[in-house]
Order: structure tokens, then sequence, then C-alpha cells
């Protein structure tokens, strides 16, 4: 199944860690597309910087407007604001780390 | 990649540190040029240094007012005040009249409808007239509103039918509210506007509107169509 890879940037005043953010991602997922959209969805952390907070996440190709306007619609964790900005998605984890020309 | 313009983002005025968080995002999500929506009664200064904010941070500005008019005749007076004042005129429709006159004037740049207001939303009649294009806050509008979904959808189905401009923002009030091109134009995408539209909707359209108000702004218009090439003695 065709892959997209996203770069995303977390905004937060704390430090999310790799579960935390797995949390607010599958939480993301599931409030806004339900179970079944979730697993079409198929969101995954292929990596996690706490330094950065950055993330790559991957997804099914078809489906990656829903995860991106999931995260879109993210605005808390625990009562602490949070975003999420998608800066890149590309086909490849590679691509996603590209500079913008 | 394209030019990403993000036309409603409402920097509060008196929190300095807030506009330079705001500006900072907007430029690493790739925005090239925001609409900094500002009230009417600011000071030129104040305006002045909120752009400027925006500006260092490699993100050009652009000035947006948003009205709000209770009739028609309002409208029309502010349109004649103030449409020379700013270089994007939005008009928040919350009464018929004025938002039928708003949809048909060729001053007002952009309409956008209160997603809460029971009693007017986008309808095919305001599609039908519409001469400017309408907009969706996205982010203002539905985070922490799930009941504005199918609100917005419906609006979106109409926009898409009748092949209306439709200009995609943020809304963003604060640095929490900023969300990159990619994910206002997914969100307009899983809403059923298709993903052309959607494209356009955070690039051409709203740059379209930018250049021909900065057009109409400058002193070698003369009016639509007609601008002077060469001064005389150049």
């Amino acid at each position: 199944m065709a892959t997209r890879y996203m770069l995303v940037k977390i905004i937060c005043d704390r430090k999310l860690t790799n579960e935390q953010f797995h949390e607010l991602l599958k939480n993301a997922t599931i409030r806004y597309f339900g179970e079944l959209g979730t697993s079409r969805i198929d969101p995954r952390i292929m990596k996690f910087d706490t330094a950065s907070s950055t993330a790559i996440i991957s997804c099914n190709r078809d489906a990656a407007s829903e995860l991106q306007s999931a995260l879109a619609l993210v605005s808390d964790y625990a009562e602490t604001p949070v975003s999420m900005l998608v800066l890149r998605v590309s086909g490849t984890v590679k691509g996603t780390t590209k500079q913008r020309k | 990649m394209g030019e990403y313009l993000d036309l409603h983002v409402i920097p509060p005025p008196e929190d300095t540190k807030v506009c330079e968080r705001m500006a900072e995002l907007l430029r690493a999500a790739h925005y090239s040029t925001v609409g900094v929506t500002l009230t009417t009664g600011l000071l030129n200064e104040r305006v002045r240094s909120i752009r400027r904010i925006f500006e260092e941070r490699g993100v050009s500005t652009v000035l947006r007012a948003d009205f709000n008019p209770s009739s028609r005749t309002e409208l029309l007076r502010i349109l004649r005040r103030f449409r020379n004042a700013y270089d994007v005129i939005a008009v928040r429709c919350t009464n018929q009249k004025a938002a039928t006159v708003a949809c048909r004037d060729r001053r007002v740049d952009i309409v956008f409808f209160d997603i809460a207001d029971r009693n007017l939303r986008f309808s095919h009649t305001f599609a039908r007239l519409l001469h400017g294009a309408v907009e969706f806050n996205f982010v203002s509008d539905m985070v922490r509103n799930s009941w504005a979904f199918s609100k917005i959808r419906k609006a979106i189905l109409i926009a898409k039918e009748h092949h209306s401009d439709v200009v995609l923002s943020s809304g963003a009030k604060d640095q929490w509210m900023v969300r990159s091109p990619l994910q206002v134009r997914a969100l307009a995408i899983t809403l059923g506007l298709g993903e052309v539209a959607s494209m356009r909707g955070v690039s051409s359209v709203p740059l379209a509107i930018v250049t021909d108000n900065r057009l109409r702004r400058s002193s070698d218009y003369v009016e639509e169509g007609v601008k002077i090439v060469v001064h005389e003695g150049r």
C-alpha cells in the first residue's frame, strides 16, 4: 500500500514524549474519523525528536488529507494548549527533511 | 511550490509577544503573505509596528478590515469611507439585506458567514450573487466546535456547485491557532471542496485579490482595465 510521510512540528509549552504524542495522534484521528477511519488512515510515528519537537509520521497515501485535517484540529493535550503544523508531505522519509527551495 | 497566503490573521494589538510568535510560526508554515486584520480605530503607528513584526520575520502583510454592517445603508457608508484605506475589505454577514449587497458589490473582496448564526448562512442565493470570494475560517470555526463540520460542509458544497471563488483561511487569533497551508487545504478536501479548488483557496484566489487591490490602490490605476504605463516627460 502506498504511503505518505509528513514532517510535523509540535507547538507546546512543555516537551511531549513519544508516548504522549502517540496518544495525541491516536485520539485526534479517532475523534474526527472514528475507529474505522483511523484504520484506513493507518498513522504511524516513524521518528520523534523531543529536543526539536518534530516528528515524521507515515500514513496511507489515500488518507493523507484526513490525517492532516485531524492534526489541524488538535488544540490541547491534558489541558495544555497544543498545535501541530504539517510542514512537509512526501513519498519518502528523506523527502520530508529536504530544504524547501 | 507555490505562494501561500492566509488572509485572515487577527493578531492581538496589545500583545507584542503573541504577534511575534504568530509571525514566526506563519513563516515556519511557509506562508509568504498574511492579511493582518485590525480594528479601524487603531492608531497608524500601532498598525505599522504590528506589520513590522511580521515583515521582519519574512512574512509580508496586507491590511485587512472586517466589517459587520447591520444594514445595507451602513455597509454602503463603510465602503465609501474605508475602501481605499485597506488592501482587503471583508464583510461578516449577519444581516440578510447587508449580505445581499456585500455579495453583489464589487468593492467587497471577501464575504464570510458566522458559523454560529442560525438565521443566516451561505446559500444558493448568495452564491449566485457573489462577485468577490467567500471565505471559510477553518481553524477558528472548527477547533472545539465539532457541530460546525456539517454547517461548513454544506456551505462548501454550495460554493463548489456554483464554482464560487473560495478563500481558505485560519482566522488565527493567537499562536495556537496557526496552521500550515497544507492543513487548511486538507480540511477543505476532507469537507468535499476538491483538490484543485482547495489549492486555489490558499494560493491563487487570495493572491489575485491582493494583486488586484494593490494595482487598484497604485497611482497608475485609472479604472478597471486601464492603467498609466508611461508618465508624460519620462
